[in-house]
């Protein structure tokens, strides 16, 4: 199952531009295509999409909501275990480690080192072995 | 279809044809991924008799069913082929990350068949699989040629890489492949078999999800290993040779246990265990004729943990490791970042040639990463080579003028250099110890301390005769990494698998080290948890935390929603383990006739030392692992009625389809 575009599609091209997969096709003012083998389910051609044009794999209408208020993720280094499984999942490479400075021992911790690029797909939170990711919107983060 | 993706590619490298694969749930139930279905699908495929060398040889790299799922130690992939070293089975072990680089393409493995005219390197981008010219890359290192790739393809995302470097291009036998900068499949030789293939490199920069059945199960599974794997025991450095002399106590032995043990790798890596080893008579000194005492404690300082960690700057985890036991070091000299040596590497190029010298350690690690070349075997070659040389059955004109001494630290870098190179006596030695002495035309084989032909990792089957049994009959010889009693100790299988023998927590070594049912029936047990666990792609340094510490069968299930009993993975294992052996028997590997090299058997017996009148009884414990696991107890083949058990009624000879 993936996302698909509706026939509201305008072919406004917003989504063709974030999709981390390049799964989306089409002429500008026209209805665009999903990829359905590409699709990774990230949800962010439904989060920018200004005409309610793409429907989750359920069939629901996605929302479009401000590049602003989507959600970020929040990492709790006191119950991370550095094992980069988070950094490694991200379809857009935005989390790396830090350094780890004079930690003892030397070892760095996942953190949201290009925020501009999250997407807010939430592969991280559900990738962590142990529960040390939450996605909070940046307000709240 | 969840934890696993479902498919995977075929690569016919003679005719660049890319098919895709798809795998029905049932092969994943029966052979989970990883090592398991890499193993039935080389069984059927890789034709009887097929030259490993040869374009009828595949070259796989499979990922493992639960890496990508929220499961900690889940990071490891293999490497699988017929062996060029030995002629079996072949498999080599990895971490990094390229593990779920394998599955973020969408493909639990890809497999390489035929060969290519000239060299080229498989791309998987959004356009899906391409081979693309390699001819810029051929002759470059493994970390040159992952810089220019990584920067070749890594605009959007970072790629997963693997490559080879000098050692397999030139196919030498004992050639690994390298990933994330020197991380090695380094054993079996299966380097050697992509670079038959003119296969310089893959390139994986996929981003498919892994999809999972219960995720917040797995997560709350994960919380109670987390903590134990990142558990401190306030051990000092200076401790650590100590306790290699009060583990030395000839008579009786703590039940080891994994906490202890991820401890010191996680505050020193592999490379705590340095000294303790050398003291305890766990690692081979002087090519496996020597002592502690031939390296006492005052010369392995120089190699401590101490020493070591003074040039760690950071430590490295594979993926979804908590531990961390990998490091990156400080530049030193001509050596610029480089991963930290291993235990191997550092213990066979120092106790194995008594050098004390640890920046020849450094410099000869990355060398060896470098060029893509398995340390273990290089430093049991170059070992059999310096005994040559004392007991004068290589002349110093013979080794190209190099003073081969023990412990002749530029003259080992020289040679090591050679090796790398097929520069010279290099050239004769570039395909391990075995193929050396034969082309050298040595009669005696004392020196040539291999099983099947893969020289033995720094673990002594004197002390642990578990390692001289696991070395001898598991499908792919020459392994430290598939059983040994210490392991069982750790990997604590009674308290999962009803009827599992549970030592107690003092016990008498040399009667519990004794051929028995009981002493068969812990080994076949660790076969069977070793390929359920590679199956998974899971790290053994994970598994050694105790079966009841991580819930290797919970996340299982919970990963692809399977409602299997840990006997039942079990029994899974010991499938995968049979169908391994079967692959040898069709290959016509007569399973007797891998030998396991006698001095490390204790014949003769030593004569001082913790292992001094100690011998392993080889022949008796492998009959009794051949009866145990249902193999023919003589021959070492699986008798028709085990392989009917396991649901491989189309193995047995005049039932199959």
């Amino acid at each position: 199952m993936a996302f698909s575009i509706t026939s509201d599609c305008k072919g406004c091209q917003a989504c063709l531009r974030n999709c981390p997969t390049q799964a989306i096709n089409g002429e500008r003012h026209e209805v665009h295509e999903i990829d359905q083998g590409r699709c990774i389910e990230c949800g962010a051609c439904g989060r920018v999409c200004p005409y309610h044009a793409v429907a989750a794999p359920d069939g629901a209408i996605a929302e479009r909501i401000r590049r602003s208020d989507w959600l970020r993720p929040v990492i709790d280094q006191r119950t991370c275990v550095s094992c980069g499984l988070c950094i490694t999942i991200c379809p857009v490479s935005c989390l790396d480690y830090d350094e780890p400075g004079s930690r003892v021992p030397p070892e760095g911790y996942p953190y949201l080192k290009v925020p501009l690029a999250c997407v807010g797909c939430g592969f991280c939170e559900v990738v962590c072995p142990v529960g040390a990711i939450e996605l909070v919107a940046r307000s709240e983060g | 279809m969840t934890a696993y993706m479902g498919k995977v590619l075929w690569v016919d490298l003679s005719t660049g044809d890319f098919t895709e694969e798809t795998i029905p749930e049932e092969l994943y139930k029966k052979y989970l991924s990883g090592i398991g279905l890499a193993a039935h699908l080389l069984f059927e495929r890789i034709p009887a008799g097929a030259d490993p060398m040869g374009p009828e040889n595949i070259l796989g790299f499979v990922s493992g069913l639960l890496t990508g799922t929220p499961s900690l130690f889940s990071g490891r992939w293999m490497a699988v082929g017929k062996s060029p070293l030995t002629g079996t089975w072949g498999d080599a072990n990895c971490g990094g990350y390229f593990s779920l680089s394998i599955k973020k393409c969408g493909y639990d493995g890809i497999f390489f068949s035929g060969a290519a005219d000239q060299p080229v390197y498989l791309f998987i981008g959004p356009g899906g699989p391409e081979l693309r010219d390699a001819a810029d890359l051929w002759g470059l290192d493994t970390m040159a040629t992952e810089t220019i790739l990584r920067e070749r393809h890594g605009e959007k995302r970072m790629p997963g890489v693997a490559c080879i470097g000098e050692a397999g291009e030139k196919q030498s036998l004992i050639a690994g492949i390298s990933h994330d900068y020197g991380r090695m499949a380094a054993r079996s030789g299966l380097g050697a078999v992509m670079g038959s293939k003119n296969l310089k490199a893959l390139v994986l920069t996929g981003a498919q999800p892994v999809r999972l059945a219960d995720p917040a199960r797995m997560r709350e599974l994960g919380k109670r290993p987390g903590k134990l794997a990142r558990f401190r025991i306030p051990l000092p450095a200076w401790a650590m040779s100590t306790l290699g002399k009060v583990l030395r106590n000839p008579l009786l032995s703590l039940r080891m246990d994994g906490v202890l043990y991820l401890s010191i790798l996680r505050k020193w890596g592999t490379v705590g265990l340095n000294q303790t080893s050398v003291e305890w008579g766990d690692a081979p000194i002087k090519n496996w004729a020597g002592t502690y005492q031939d390296f006492p404690s005052v010369v392995s300082d120089k190699v401590s943990p101490a020493v070591v960690s003074n040039w760690e700057a950071q430590k490295y985890h594979c993926l979804a490791c908590p531990l961390g036991c990998g490091g990156t070091m400080k530049p030193n000299g001509e050596i610029p970042v480089s991963h930290k040596p291993e235990y191997e590497t550092t213990l066979a190029f120092s106790g194995m040639l008594l050098n004390d010298d640890w920046d020849s350690i450094m410099l000869i690690n990355d060398l060896l990463n470098r060029a893509g070349m398995d340390s273990i075997s290089a430093g049991g070659t170059v070992a059999a080579v310096m005994e040559w040389v004392e007991k004068g059955l290589l002349s110093r004109a013979d080794v190209d003028g190099l003073d081969l001494g023990w412990g002749n630290t530029e003259e080992i870098v020289a040679l090591v250099r050679k090796m790398i190179a097929r520069e010279g006596i290099g050239d004769l030695l570039a395909d391990g110890v075995r193929q050396a002495r034969r082309r050298l035309r040595i009669e005696d084989r004392t020196a040539e301390v291999t099983a099947g032909g893969s020289e033995l990792a720094m673990h002594d089957p004197r002390l642990d005769p578990g390692f001289g049994l696991h070395a001898g009959v598991e499908p792919t010889p020459g392994r430290h990494t598939t059983g040994a009693f210490v392991y069982y100790d750790m990997y604590r299988l009674w308290t999962r698998i009803p009827g599992a023998p549970r030592p107690p927590l003092l016990y008498n070594k040399k009667v519990s080290y004794e051929p028995s049912a009981e002493s068969a029936k812990k080994s076949v047990l660790m076969s069977c948890f070793t390929n359920f666990y590679n199956g998974l792609g899971i790290c053994m340094f994970g598994a050694l935390l105790g079966a009841d510490r991580l819930p290797l069968f919970e996340w299982t299930n919970a990963a692809t929603g399977w409602d299997f009993s840990s006997a039942a993975y079990l029994e899974t294992g010991r499938r995968i383990q049979t169908l391994r052996q079967m692959f040898n028997i069709k290959q016509g590997v007569r399973p007797v006739e891998i030998r396991v090299n006698a001095r490390a058997l204790g014949m003769p017996p030593m004569k001082r030392g913790p292992h001094k009148a100690l011998q392993v009884d080889l022949a008796v414990l492998r009959e009794n692992y051949w009866s145990e696991i249902g193999w023919d107890h003589e021959s070492g083949v699986p008798k028709a009625e085990t392989l009917r058990g396991l649901g491989l009624s189309a193995l047995v000879e005049g039932e199959g389809a």
